[in-house]
């Protein structure tokens, strides 16, 4: 049952999938294809990225509200300088760097990571604003085919390599680190886990996560907006909860967090091919979020029922 | 008042005098009416999530309650006078079942805050998005019954009266009553707060009641203020209701702070934008600066306990 | 010398916790500090291995360092493995950590080091107190440090847990590690060390080869306590207060017992056997699976016995246990107090006033419509807080956290005498409080118990048990093993049968 609680990400995302196929089905006649597929991986990729940053920060006990802000100022930069190989590259490197200062502001400067992040969103934001006040702007065809081709399914490859760094990364001494300064920091620091390090390190990821993020929302949407990341913050928390990481820190994987964001945008094609007013789609889910938390408290609970 | 309050007041302070220096009509009664307004509606929700930042809980399910008792006001007031009564307690009732939800889900379901006042936003996002079929009516104009509009006339208008009640109201109870006692017990350590015979449960469910009962004041209000309802009402408030509470030097980790802080706290947040307006500072300038504001601020006396 | 601090001070906010203190250590010594609670000894330690920093003062120590805390530093979340081997992981090709190969590992430093009975894939958070604090030992004796710091090793352990840590410090000292620790237990260091260095007040006091209780007690407290123990002999307990049948909670099994007026009874038995469960269910914070409870209350100094089954006016006589005391609030209004061991987690709210702390109980008792009554309630908690001394003269508008231990403590008794409860379940009360205050805290009991209170009584020093107790009863795996009347006077009897086999097993 433990284990339950730690895989609900999968248990939610095979549960949803098994929904989308059927209600798919039903609809038009005919299971989805390879293209609806494609289109749902290109949908969801930046949903990923960014919530695959905020796992991270989320596993070491804090919480990342900046990732709208990065997300929308790199979206920005991307639109505005059309995708130029070089650029992205210096986006990239710019969300590291956002991240890298929420990073050291919690840390070093002893900030709750909510404040901290809530204060450069609004910082980030208006960088955003600065570079693009109207929405605009456009991606090289070039990039466009790299990264989400609507015909070729290059984002597969890019979703293997986030999975695989998330495995390298579980198998670094740092990730050995994360998990001990959210179980509990002060014991971390007891230790000689460099707490103030690690965690500087986990926002910067975050915002490094973020800006990729970006890249791939410009290239599937092909255009900028300068509030593209807003939605992002509450998303991207909800993926982390859907897939089993826990609040406190210290429990969960980033992987449970990947498929609870795959699991979030298949709702919403659910939703769509049941025929649901797309009106009260927020609606299913908020009561998608809730009753997959129940669900992992009940296992948990269940679990310590039966262990006693 | 504790020492954070009264830096937070000091802060406020010097925020109006600034602008009072900066800018001539500032300094003027209709300079500060207008400040002391639009800090009245940051004043509401800012109450109702100080009430449950103090248990350590946070509610971010205040934009669209605050969007759902605004419509559920103008719906069922029909712009009469005489239904006016009836809109009210039908709004203020809405925002109090909400709060009431959130607090059962979190006490007694043992549903994070944050995953449980999320999952209640998307919930009364949809639900009144499909009930009122998007709310797009040709005249709303009309939509805001006299009585209520009638707040905002007059030199001293009522609606600061309003807010000087909802102040005495949260005082009052926090530092007066055997309530507001176990508050600040729960707040500072739930375990021994529960082990001196607190119903710790019963508090926080009653805090988060209050909580969407502030927000649906807050719409109340900006429905009055403005006229009309529209869907987009509450968005600005998630943050900055965060952000006037910890201004106003709450700790956001519970158990330590007081409304008149958080009301100095609005009207520095409010002030600032105010001021930026006045001297015609662009958008993107706003933000980048508010965040900058707030992070100094943050850094100034929102900082946690050293390490060793 | 492999240790060496000279004048180090060190200020917690306002509270001086090393002045001036000075110490050395050499190699191949075990070497113990003692002192009372607040004498500095936890802090010197976390100076003397880098944990925090000093504000004056030189500190040297040489050699590969490994420290013990007292608060352990387990990782709750992480397996006992990745606990163990969080500082240097196996690893494979590219440097990357080979998960699969942690069990394996730890197991074996946990063997090597005799501690085999962990699961080394358990989660730290589901272990037990004392296999916690075994884990964290062998964390520290599988780095083979050079010098060991020990802050409290023996707290959490039972007799053969301090066996094995005894051999273990020996046998590093006898290797040429020097060895520091710190103890409550004088039987402890009196057999293990080799030195004593005492503290009094953050600054060493005196350092010595060997010292005798009574000039340790002299040392540390700066005077000399009489007798330790009140005599409570002459205090005859009276009619029945509470009558527990056949309670079964969380580790206990069917336990009944009377406990009656005036009347302090111990409960003993080694750690973990159901202590915890019995008093917290008593006072409705636990989980009840079967039992029944019966309280009868005292009302101006008459009993007024309440029929079984039937709330009283008054107050509540709980029939069926899961469904009347469901909180400690229920426990509360039937005349029950309880007083934890644990004061920063379950007693104070360390940041909130002395005299919100002391108040917190007795809220609804001077308040009029939900409205606080101050002035009764400044009067209620200033009687009170005179009475026990407590913060010597300091305004009970201070936060709670500026007390010393002792004093917080204390608080925390006053909170509940304020209730004026008739059972008193005093858990652990005398846990890292300084001797003066025990001694005061003894009295206290013994008064209480001559007012006609009820006392329930447990503690990790069995002593105290012993000398304080009209009856003992001994818990083992959540049953009664035996039931010892009178005073017993001395500890052995308790420990004896604690861990004796029941005769008709």
């Amino acid at each position: 049952m433990r284990d339950l609680q730690d895989r609900l990400g999968y248990l939610v995302l095979a549960a949803t999938a098994l929904a989308y196929f059927t209600v798919y089905t039903t609809s038009l006649g005919r299971p989805p294809g390879s293209f609806d597929y494609l289109a749902i991986l290109n949908t969801t990729m930046p949903l990923v990225l960014v919530a695959l940053g905020q796992s991270l920060v989320v596993l070491t006990g804090g919480i990342d509200l900046s990732v709208g802000g990065v997300v929308s100022l790199c979206v920005a930069i991307t639109a505005a300088t059309g995708g130029a190989p070089g650029w992205i590259f210096a986006v990239v490197l710019l969300g590291g760097l956002c991240g890298l200062v929420n990073g050291l502001v919690v840390a070093y400067g002893r900030i709750a990571p909510i404040l901290t992040t809530l204060a450069t969103l609004s910082v980030y934001t208006g960088a955003a604003l600065w570079v693009l006040p109207v929405p605009g702007g456009s991606i090289a065809p070039e990039v466009r085919a790299v990264l989400s081709n609507p015909n070729v399914p290059t984002g597969l490859g890019w979703l293997a390599l986030a999975v695989a760094g998330w495995w390298v990364l579980r198998r670094t001494r740092f990730g050995m680190r994360v998990y001990a300064v959210g179980s509990d920091e002060t014991s971390a620091r007891a230790v000689g886990v460099p707490v103030e390090r690690v965690k500087a390190k986990v926002y910067a990821l975050s915002g490094l996560c973020s800006a990729a993020a970006a890249v791939f929302y410009v290239a599937t949407t092909t255009a900028g907006d300068a509030n593209a990341g807003a939605p992002f913050i509450l998303t991207s928390i909800a993926s982390v909860v859907v897939g089993g990481v826990a609040f406190t820190g210290g429990k969960g994987s980033a992987m449970g967090a990947v498929a609870g964001a795959v699991a979030l945008t298949l709702v919403i094609d659910v939703l769509f091919f049941a025929g649901i007013d797309p009106l009260y789609q927020s609606l299913f889910q908020g009561l998608f979020l809730v009753v997959a938390v129940l669900l992992g408290t009940g296992a948990a609970l269940l679990a310590r029922r039966r262990a006693a | 008042m504790n020492r954070r309050a009264a830096y937070a007041v000091a802060v406020a302070a010097v925020v109006l005098i600034l602008g009072a220096v900066l800018s001539p009509g500032f300094a003027s009664w209709p300079g500060l009416r207008a400040v002391l307004i639009v800090a009245s509606f940051t004043g509401f929700v800012a109450a109702g999530q100080m009430l449950v930042v103090l248990v350590g809980g946070i509610d971010l399910s205040i934009p669209w309650v605050l969007n759902a008792a605004a419509i559920v006001l103008t719906t069922t007031g029909l712009g009469l006078a005489d239904r006016l009564p009836l809109a009210l307690a039908l709004a203020v009732g809405a925002g109090l079942l909400a709060g009431l939800v959130n607090g059962l889900g979190v006490a007694w379901l043992g549903v994070p805050a944050v995953v449980m006042t999320l999952g209640m936003n998307g919930v009364l996002q949809g639900l009144t998005l499909g009930v009122s079929q998007g709310l797009t009516c040709g005249d709303c104009g009309h939509y805001a019954p006299q009585p209520l509009r009638d707040l905002f006339a007059g030199t001293v208008p009522a609606a600061l009266l309003v807010w000087l009640g909802a102040a005495l109201f949260v005082t009052v109870l926090l530092t007066l009553t055997t309530f507001g006692r176990r508050v600040y017990a729960t707040g500072a350590n739930p375990r021994a707060a529960y082990l001196s015979g607190v119903g710790v449960k019963g508090v926080t469910v009653a805090l988060y009641t209050l909580s969407g009962g502030f927000a649906a004041l807050a719409g109340i209000m900006l429905v009055g203020y403005g006229g009309q309802a529209s869907l987009g009402l509450g968005d600005p408030y998630l943050f900055e209701s965060i952000a006037a509470v910890v201004v106003g030097g709450v700790s956001i980790l519970g158990g330590r702070g007081t409304y008149v802080g958080v009301i100095a706290g609005s009207l520095t947040l409010v002030a600032v934008t105010t001021v930026l307006r006045a001297q015609q500072v662009p958008e993107y300038g706003r933000l980048m600066i508010y965040g900058l504001v707030i992070l100094a601020i943050l850094f100034a006396y929102g900082r946690e306990r050293a390490h060793d | 010398m492999t240790v060496t601090a000279t004048g180090v001070g060190r200020a917690f906010g306002g509270v001086q916790a090393l002045r001036d203190a000075s110490f050395a250590a050499r190699p191949g010594e075990i070497h113990a500090l003692a002192g009372e609670n607040g004498a500095g000894k936890s802090t010197l330690i976390k100076v003397l291995c880098g944990a925090i920093r000093a504000d004056t003062g030189t500190v040297v120590v040489e050699g590969r360092v490994a420290t013990a805390f007292q608060e352990l530093s387990l990782l709750p979340d992480l397996t006992v493995a990745e606990n163990l081997l969080l500082a240097a992981p196996p690893r494979g090709r590219l440097g990357l950590v080979r998960r699969s190969r942690l069990a394996d590992e730890a197991a074996l430093i946990l063997s090597r080091y005799g501690a085999s009975g962990v699961d080394p894939r358990s989660p730290a958070r589901d272990l037990a107190v004392s296999q916690k604090q075994v884990v964290e030992l062998v964390r520290v004796l599988a780095l083979e440090p050079d010098v060991v710091f020990l802050d409290e090793p023996t707290a959490a352990l039972a007799e053969r847990e301090v066996d094995w840590l005894a051999g273990h410090m020996r046998r590093l000292r006898d290797a040429g590690a020097c060895v520091i620790f710190t103890s409550h237990r004088w039987r402890e260091i009196e057999r293990l060390a080799d030195r004593v260095t005492v503290f009094r007040g953050g600054t060493n006091v005196a350092t010595r080869d060997r010292l005798s209780e009574e000039e340790a007690i002299t040392l540390m407290t700066g005077r000399t306590l009489g007798a330790t123990y009140p005599d409570v002999s002459e205090i005859v307990p009276g009619e029945s207060a509470l009558t527990v049948t056949g309670l079964t909670s969380g580790r206990l099994r069917e336990v009944s017992f009377e406990l009656r007026r005036g009347e302090i009874l111990g409960v003993g038995g080694l750690a973990g056997q159901g202590q915890r469960d019995l008093f917290l269910t008593l006072f409705g914070a636990g989980k009840p699976a079967a039992g029944r409870l019966s309280v009868t209350r005292a009302t101006g100094g008459t009993a007024e016995p309440v029929a079984d089954g039937r709330p009283s006016a008054r107050a509540g006589l709980l029939p069926d246990w899961p469904v009347r005391l469901r909180q400690p609030r229920d426990a509360i209004k039937a005349g029950i107090a309880y007083v934890p061991e644990d004061r920063k987690a379950e007693g104070l709210l360390l940041h909130l006033s002395i005299r919100d702390n002391i108040a917190l109980a007795t809220l609804a008792r001077r308040s009029r419509a939900g409205f606080i009554r101050h002035r009764a309630e400044k009067a209620a908690v200033s009687g009170i807080a005179g009475k026990l001394a407590i913060g010597a003269g300091r305004s009970t508008a201070q936060a709670a956290g500026t007390l010393s231990g002792g004093n917080q403590q204390k608080a925390v008794m006053a909170r509940w005498l304020l209730t004026d409860a008739d059972v008193f379940l005093l858990y652990d009360v005398t846990r890292g409080v300084d001797a003066a205050t025990k001694h005061d805290i003894y009295h206290l009991i013994a008064d209480l118990a001559r007012d006609g209170k009820a006392i329930l009584f447990y503690s990790s020093e069995t002593e105290e048990i012993a000398g304080l107790c009209h009856r003992v009863l001994v818990l083992r795996e959540g049953r009664i093993a035996a039931e010892l009347p009178g005073p017993v006077g001395d500890a052995e009897t308790i420990v004896a049968a604690s861990i004796r086999e029941p005769a008709d097993a």
